[in-house]
C-alpha cells in the first residue's frame, strides 16, 4: 500500500516539477506582457528534440543540452522581437492567436528537420532504478527534481539580487512607473521571453529520457502549464510552482487510484472547479473593479 | 443608401447571390466539398462572433460543442435506431443543456481565465468522446448513417450544398436581426462597459449566458449535420485545435462583423487547400500566415474594407 | 418633506479601512443634492453603494422606502435609478446614438424571439427608440452628433453622452460622478445649465463634484464627507458657515 503510494508520487512530483517550470514560464511572460504565450509548450520540445539532434551530430551530452537551450532562447527571443512586439497594443483573442501561430510555426520547422518520429534520450546517470520502501525511484527523477529546485533558486536570486530582475518586478507591478524611471518595457520583454524559453527548454530536456520526445510533445505540455499557472493564480511565481506540483500529483494519483484513462482530463476538471470557487486562482490577488 | 448598404441588408442579399451562383463554378464534387466546409465553419464562426465579437466573450472550446452535436446524433443514429429528425432536434437540446449548466459560472470569468475555463470545456468534451470507446468508437471514429427523410436519403454534394447555403443565410439574417435590437445593443454594451450595462438596467449575467448557449447551439447544430453528411466522425472534430480555428476565423475576418466571420472561414478553410503545395513546410506556412495577418491587419478583413467603403460612400 | 432616497447608518470598509461610515442622511424628491470632500473621503465609494456596485458591510439604502439592500444594479435601474461615472464608462465600440439607446433598455421590446426574427412591433419600437435617443442628445446639446461613432467624440461630449444615456431610462434619481471633471470653465457653465434643466424636468439630482463653485451655485443641499464620516449637511449657505467644515477646508489647506 505504502509502496504503492510512494510510487505514484515520485512520480507525481516528476511531472509536477516540469509543469511547475512551464508554468513558471507563462508566469514571467505574463508579467512582463499580460500575454499568454501558447507557445511555451513548443520550448520544450526544442529542448528535447534539440539534444536529441545535436547529440546524434556527435556532441557530447552536455554540449548538446547546451545547444538545445540556446536554441529554444533564440526561438523565444525572435518571437518577442517580430511577433509579440510588432502586435502592439493588440487585444488578448489576437495575442492568443499570435502565439498560437508561433507555436504552429515552430512545431512545423521541427517537423519538417527533425522528422515525425520518437526519440529517445539516455538517462544521464544511468536506468538503475532506486529502491526505497518497495517504491522506485529513476535516477532521471532526482535529475528533474534537483533542476526544478536550482532553477526556483536561480530566479528567485535573479528577481531580488539582480537589476534586471528588479525591472522585471518593476514592470510587473506598474508598467508606467517603470517606464518613468527608466527601464525599457521592450529589454524587459525580450528578457521575459528569453527566460521563458531557457526555462521550459531546460525542463523539456530533463524530462526527456523519461517521456520519449517529439515534434508535438509541446501542444499538451504548454496546454497543462498554461493550467498550472492559472491554478495557482496568473502572475504568481509561487502558486505557478505550486500549481504544477499539485497538477502532477493529481494526475498520478488519478492514474493510480481511479483510472489512467482520465489522467489527461484531471488538470481541466481541476481547473475548472477551481475557477468555479475560486475566480482568481488558488494564490491569485482578489481583485475589485474600480469605477 | 449609405446606411442600408452599411446595414448589412445589402450583404445578406449579396451572400444570397453569391452563394446560388457559385455551384456555375464547380467543376467536379471536390468543388462541392470544399464549398460545403467553407459553409459549415461560416455557420459556426457567424455564432462564434455573437459570443466572441459582440459580446467580447472569449470561448477557445467551441469546436467541443460542435463536436458533442456530431456525436449525440451519431450515436443516436447509428447505435439506437433513432430517426434522424429526432437524434439532431436532441444533439441541439444536449448542448443547449450542457452549455447553460456551466455557462454561469465559467462566464462570470473574463479574460485569461474565462480563455482557461472554456479550453478546459472543450478539451474535457474531446477526452470523454476519445475514451468512452465503447459509445463513441474512440480515437477511431465511428460511421454516422445519412439523413433520412421519408425513405428518402440526403445524399450528393449538391443537396448538401444547398441544405447549408440557406443554413448560412438563415443563420446570418438572424444574427443581423439580433444584433440590431435592444437584446444585441445589450450584448455590445456588455462588451464595451459591463458596468455601465448593469447600471443601464442590462442583466449582464443573463445575457452573457443567454449568447453563449445560443452560439453554442450554432455549433451543435453545424457539427450534427456535418456528422450526417461525412458519414464518419473522429473525436478530433471537437479537438483543441479546431476551436483555435474557429476564434481564427472570426478575429480574421474582423470581430463584430458578421460578414468578417464568413471570410474568415473562407479564408481560413481554403487556405490549407492553397498549402498542400507546401507538402512538408505546409504547418510552418500556416503559422507563419495567422502571425502575419493579425499583426498586419488586427481589426479583421471586413472592418478595414468597411471604413474603406464607408469613406467612399460619403 | 418626502425623502426619495435615504441611508441609515450606511458603512463599507475594505480590509478594515472604513471608506464609508455610519452615514444617515435623505435625499428630498426633486432636489439637487451634492456630495462634497477631499479626495479620498468616500465619495465613490459612496455613490457604488447607492448603485448596488457595492454591497454594504452595514446599514441599508431605501429608496421609495425601499429596502434595496443586495439588489444588483440592473434592478436599482429597474426602481428609477440612474447614473454617469467618473471615469467614463462608455461603450466604445457602439455609435454615440446606440449608446443613449442602450440606456433606454428596461423601456424597450427585450423579447429574444422578437429580436431574432424582428417582429414589425419590435422594430417600430426601436425606431421610437432611436428618435427619443436622438431628442436626448439633442437636449445634452449633442444634436449634430448622432451619426459618429462614440470613439470618435472629444472627452467633453463623451461626458454629455453619458448623462444623455443616463436619462435614457427616463429615472427619477440620476447621480452624476463629477460631470465637470476636466472640462474647462465654458464647458462646465454649459453643465450648470444642463444639470438645472434636467432637475426642471423633475428629476432628483445626486452630484459628486470637486468645483465648489459649481456645487455652491446649483446644490439645494449639500452633504460634506471626511474620512467616510458625515462633516455636515445642509444649504449651501449653512454648509459655508460651518465651522468644521471650514477647518476641514481651509485648516489642512
Amino acid at each position: 500500500m505504502l509502496s504503492d503510494f510512494l510510487q505514484f508520487l515520485f512520480s507525481g512530483l516528476t511531472t509536477g516539477a516540469t509543469f511547475a517550470l512551464v508554468a513558471l514560464g507563462f508566469t514571467i511572460i505574463y508579467n512582463a506582457s499580460h500575454v499568454i504565450n501558447f507557445a511555451q509548450g513548443e520550448f520544450l520540445m526544442i529542448g528535447g528534440m534539440g539534444t536529441v539532434m545535436f547529440a546524434a551530430a556527435g556532441m557530447p551530452l552536455l554540449l548538446a543540452i547546451a545547444a538545445a537551450v540556446a536554441l529554444a532562447v533564440i526561438a523565444g527571443m525572435a518571437i518577442e522581437k517580430f511577433a509579440i512586439e510588432r502586435a502592439g497594443q493588440a487585444d488578448t483573442i489576437p495575442l492568443i492567436i499570435i502565439t498560437i501561430g508561433a507555436s504552429l510555426f515552430l512545431r512545423g520547422l521541427a517537423q519538417y528537420f527533425w522528422g515525425k518520429s520518437y526519440h529517445a534520450v539516455p538517462a544521464f546517470s544511468g536506468d538503475e532504478p532506486i529502491n526505497i520502501l518497495g517504491a522506485t525511484l529513476l535516477p532521471q527523477s532526482l535529475w528533474v527534481l534537483g533542476s526544478m529546485l536550482i532553477l526556483v533558486c536561480l530566479l528567485a536570486w535573479f528577481f531580488e539580487r539582480t537589476l534586471s530582475g528588479k525591472a522585471m518586478l518593476a514592470v510587473a507591478a506598474n508598467k508606467d512607473a517603470a517606464q518613468m524611471v527608466g527601464i525599457s518595457p521592450r529589454f524587459v520583454l525580450l528578457l521575459a521571453f528569453a527566460l521563458s524559453a531557457a526555462l521550459g527548454a531546460i525542463a523539456g530536456v530533463m524530462a526527456a529520457p523519461i517521456t520519449l520526445t517529439s515534434y508535438d510533445i509541446g501542444i499538451m505540455l504548454g496546454l497543462k502549464g498554461f493550467v498550472a499557472a492559472v491554478l495557482g493564480g496568473l502572475g504568481s511565481a509561487f502558486g505557478a510552482v505550486a500549481g504544477g506540483l499539485l497538477l502532477g500529483l493529481m494526475e498520478a494519483m488519478t492514474a493510480g487510484y481511479v483510472s489512467s484513462d482520465y489522467k489527461d482530463a484531471v488538470p481541466f476538471v481541476l481547473v475548472l472547479l477551481v475557477l468555479f470557487f475560486m475566480p482568481g486562482g488558488l494564490f491569485g490577488a482578489k481583485s475589485t473593479a474600480r469605477v | 443608401m449609405r446606411n442600408w448598404i452599411l446595414s448589412g441588408r445589402a450583404g445578406l442579399l449579396l451572400l444570397a447571390v453569391v452563394l446560388a451562383l457559385a455551384p456555375l463554378g464547380f467543376g467536379n464534387p471536390y468543388h462541392y466539398d470544399i464549398a460545403i466546409h467553407v459553409l459549415i465553419n461560416a455557420i459556426v464562426a457567424v455564432g462564434l462572433n455573437l459570443l466572441v465579437g459582440y459580446a467580447g466573450q472569449v470561448s477557445l472550446g467551441h469546436a467541443g460543442f460542435f463536436g458533442l452535436g456530431a456525436y449525440v446524433t451519431g450515436i443516436l443514429s447509428a447505435h439506437y435506431g433513432w430517426h434522424t429528425l429526432l437524434s439532431i432536434p436532441m444533439a441541439l437540446v444536449v448542448v443547449a443543456v450542457l452549455a447553460f449548466a456551466v455557462a454561469r459560472p465559467i462566464l462570470r470569468l473574463s479574460g485569461h481565465y474565462l480563455a482557461m475555463a472554456t479550453l478546459g470545456l472543450g478539451i474535457l468534451i474531446t477526452i470523454v468522446l476519445r475514451t468512452e470507446g465503447w459509445l463513441t468508437g474512440g480515437p477511431d471514429g465511428m460511421i454516422v448513417p445519412p439523413i433520412e427523410i421519408l425513405g428518402w436519403q440526403l445524399f450528393g454534394e449538391a443537396y448538401w450544398y444547398a441544405l447549408m447555403a440557406a443554413l448560412l443565410v438563415l443563420a446570418v439574417w438572424l444574427a443581423l436581426n439580433l444584433i440590431d435590437s435592444p437584446v444585441g445593443r445589450a450584448l455590445r454594451a456588455v462588451h464595451g462597459s459591463d458596468v455601465a450595462a448593469q447600471v443601464a438596467g442590462v442583466n449582464t449575467t443573463r445575457y452573457k449566458v443567454l449568447i453563449f448557449v445560443v452560439s453554442a447551439v450554432f455549433a451543435a447544430l453545424t457539427g450534427a449535420l456535418t456528422a450526417h453528411y461525412s458519414g464518419f466522425i473522429t473525436p478530433d472534430l471537437g479537438g483543441f485545435m479546431r476551436s483555435i480555428e474557429f476564434v481564427t476565423m472570426v478575429v480574421l475576418g474582423g470581430m463584430a462583423s458578421t460578414f468578417g466571420a464568413i471570410v474568415g472561414a473562407l479564408v481560413l478553410t481554403l487556405l490549407p487547400q492553397l498549402l498542400t503545395g507546401f507538402d512538408e513546410l505546409e504547418m510552418v506556412v500556416f503559422g507563419a500566415v495567422l502571425m502575419a495577418v493579425i499583426i498586419f491587419m488586427p481589426r479583421g478583413l471586413v472592418p478595414s474594407l468597411r471604413t474603406l467603403i464607408g469613406r467612399f460612400l460619403r | 418633506m418626502t425623502h426619495l432616497l435615504e441611508t441609515s447608518n450606511l458603512t463599507k470598509t475594505f480590509g478594515g479601512v472604513h471608506a464609508v461610515a455610519d452615514l444617515s442622511f435623505g435625499v428630498e424628491a426633486g432636489a439637487i443634492q451634492a456630495i462634497i470632500g477631499p479626495n479620498g473621503a468616500g465619495k465613490t465609494t459612496l455613490i457604488n453603494l447607492l448603485t448596488g456596485i457595492y454591497t454594504p458591510s452595514a446599514g441599508d439604502v431605501r429608496i421609495d422606502g425601499r429596502d434595496t439592500r443586495g439588489l444588483p444594479p440592473h434592478r436599482l435601474a429597474g426602481l428609477g435609478l440612474s447614473r454617469t461615472f467618473q471615469n467614463l464608462q462608455i461603450c466604445m465600440n457602439m455609435s454615440a446614438l446606440e449608446n443613449v439607446m442602450v440606456g433606454r433598455h428596461l423601456r424597450m421590446n427585450r423579447s429574444f424571439t422578437a429580436a431574432l426574427l424582428r417582429l414589425p412591433a419590435l422594430r417600430r419600437g426601436d425606431a421610437d427608440c432611436r428618435r427619443r435617443a436622438a431628442e436626448l442628445m439633442d437636449f445634452v446639446g449633442l444634436g449634430d452628433l448622432t451619426e459618429r461613432d462614440a470613439d470618435t467624440l472629444s472627452y467633453g461630449a463623451l461626458k454629455r453622452l453619458e448623462i444623455a444615456r443616463a436619462l435614457a431610462s427616463e429615472p427619477k434619481l440620476l447621480l452624476l460622478d463629477e460631470p465637470a471633471a476636466g472640462l474647462n470653465a465654458n464647458e462646465t457653465a454649459a453643465i450648470e445649465t444642463l444639470i438645472r434643466r434636467v432637475a426642471e424636468l423633475g428629476i432628483t439630482v445626486i452630484l459628486v463634484e470637486h468645483d465648489m463653485k459649481l456645487v455652491m451655485a446649483i446644490s439645494d443641499r449639500i452633504l460634506v464627507l471626511d474620512h467616510g464620516k458625515q462633516l455636515a449637511i445642509g444649504t449651501p449657505a449653512e454648509v459655508r458657515a460651518d465651522p468644521a467644515v471650514i477647518s476641514a477646508y481651509l485648516g489642512a489647506a
